[in-house]
């Protein structure tokens, strides 16, 4: 099943295995013409969902959280998609996608559509095919789209970069690990949560983050932090709220369609710039003078593959 | 240990496999034991929990796209269930996803379940690379039909 076309109309009318086929394009074939026939079929239903960016360390609850967060919009009426990335394996590039097994039952009672993405070592393409996977959620009718990270590497930070309302989960007792992500992903976050509210020094975590923030406020959206228990629910509505309020406070300040257009536009021309520099630079590689000190130093080789790699773009790749 | 022999098909997206026992049975010891190994062996795994109904199964591999469903029980339901799973696929027309089985399984149910497309069928003590050497190979028969190779 190729068929663009089928695919392309099976998306729009919202069937669940044209949506996947179509992920599965995206991420099998970035930078296809498939996939570029495809987006390009489907752009115009899209653009008007609110992507919602699910970020904090491992073992938080944030999977827990978007089954039962997941399961409550749903029941407001809204169509959710949920995408979530896991990590793969450095050493085998396999892994064990696992955030679907915590939100498997509203997930199946709700007709919820969720897909997993891995981490592999894709060349740079994972925020890309996160994008692609959110636009065609988008355009089979889906209204709130939850894309969940692990919140650690840049990678996460592109593709939390491209979400209108981020979410960062955190927890009491994880002290300077807080420190650690502060600098980066803070900065960016529009609500804040403290999960496992019912801990020990979950009051005095949020308590120090409302200071952090308070430090550095910014005009217009105040970040709230929100406790949470995801595994009772308690805190979820306020959660939800939130949300909405950040939308509704986007459409006000924010011009959203020209911020979709431009990211679309950065996105894809990064993946298409990705694929020809890689095809050149490891064929340059594959020239690469071996003996040492027989082309000079190592400095003046790796000039020279830099030089040989930008002649190949060039020509045409 | 190497994804296959057509590097290529999977080169991008590697074999995606899920784990899944449904019906009632709570023995998923042996199910995180494959998952590893799956893993290891350079696929995505996902694993379907516990007591998933067989349209969840379905559902959950739709939605994921997976080249391999692998279907575990160790309660002698599986000439209903895992047929319950195939059924439920020819109904929706779907031949680009694989069913392999596996648990206590009767060597007279092989056949049987071999005629409903799921095979492998493994009991206790199968070696595990026997195991991921066959889904290896049925995954790339169903990676070859989404890709529209045969």
């Amino acid at each position: 099943m190729l068929d663009t076309g089928e695919i392309v109309s099976g998306i729009l009318r919202g069937d669940p295995r044209s949506i996947s086929r179509a992920v599965s394009i995206m991420e099998t074939m970035p930078g296809s013409a498939e996939r570029r026939k495809i987006l390009e079929a489907i752009y115009p239903n899209t653009g008007n969902g609110q992507i919602i960016g699910i970020t904090g360390p491992p073992g938080i609850g944030k999977s827990t959280m978007i089954g039962k967060l997941s399961l409550s919009i749903a029941q407001k009426g809204h169509k959710i998609g949920v995408v979530a990335v896991d990590a793969s394996s450095p050493f085998s590039n396999g892994s064990i996608l696992g955030n679907r097994l915590r939100m498997q039952d509203s997930l199946t009672s709700r007709n919820i559509f969720m897909r997993s993405l891995s981490t592999r070592g894709q060349r740079g393409g994972l925020s890309s095919t996160v994008w692609d996977t959110v636009t065609i959620m988008e355009a089979s009718g889906m209204d709130k789209i939850i894309v969940e990270t692990v919140g650690s590497g840049q990678a996460d930070l592109d593709i939390l970069g491209l979400a209108d309302t981020i979410v960062l989960v955190l927890a009491p007792g994880l002290g300077d690990e807080i420190q650690a992500i502060k600098a980066g992903i803070m900065e960016i976050a529009s609500i804040i949560v403290v999960n496992k509210i019912d801990r020990e020094g979950a009051y005095m975590a949020m308590k120090d983050i409302q200071d952090m923030l308070a430090i550095n406020s910014a005009d217009g959206w105040v970040i709230p932090v929100i406790g949470t228990n995801a595994l009772t629910g308690d805190g979820l509505e306020d959660l939800m709220g939130c949300m909405e309020k950040h939308w509704i406070y986007l459409h006000e300040h924010v011009n959203i369609r020209e911020s979709r257009f431009k990211n679309t536009v950065a996105m894809d021309a990064k993946i298409q710039l990705d694929q020809i520099v890689q095809r050149s630079f490891q064929r340059a590689l594959q020239g690469m003078e071996t003996i040492p000190g027989k082309n000079g130093s190592p400095y003046d080789e790796s000039n020279s593959i830099v030089k040989k790699t930008i002649e190949s773009i060039l020509k045409g790749g | 240990m190497v994804a296959g022999k057509s590097q290529s098909l999977f080169k991008d997206r590697p074999i995606k496999v899920l784990l899944a026992k449904p019906g009632i049975d709570g023995h998923d010891r042996g199910m995180f034991v494959l998952a590893k190994s799956f893993r290891d062996a350079g696929m995505d795994v996902l694993y379907a929990g516990l007591l998933p109904t067989p349209e969840e199964v379905v559902d959950t591999a739709v939605n994921e796209d997976v080249d391999v469903i692998a279907l575990s029980l160790m309660n002698g339901a599986h000439l209903t269930v895992f047929k319950k799973v195939a059924d439920l696929m020819k109904k929706r027309g779907i031949t680009d996803i694989a069913i392999v089985g596996g648990g206590t399984i009767p060597d007279q149910d092989r056949p049987k379940l071999a005629r409903m497309g799921i095979t492998g069928n493994y009991g206790p003590g199968t070696p595990i690379s026997t195991i991921v050497e066959h889904v290896k190979r049925r995954a790339e028969e169903a990676r070859k039909r989404k890709l529209g190779l045969n």
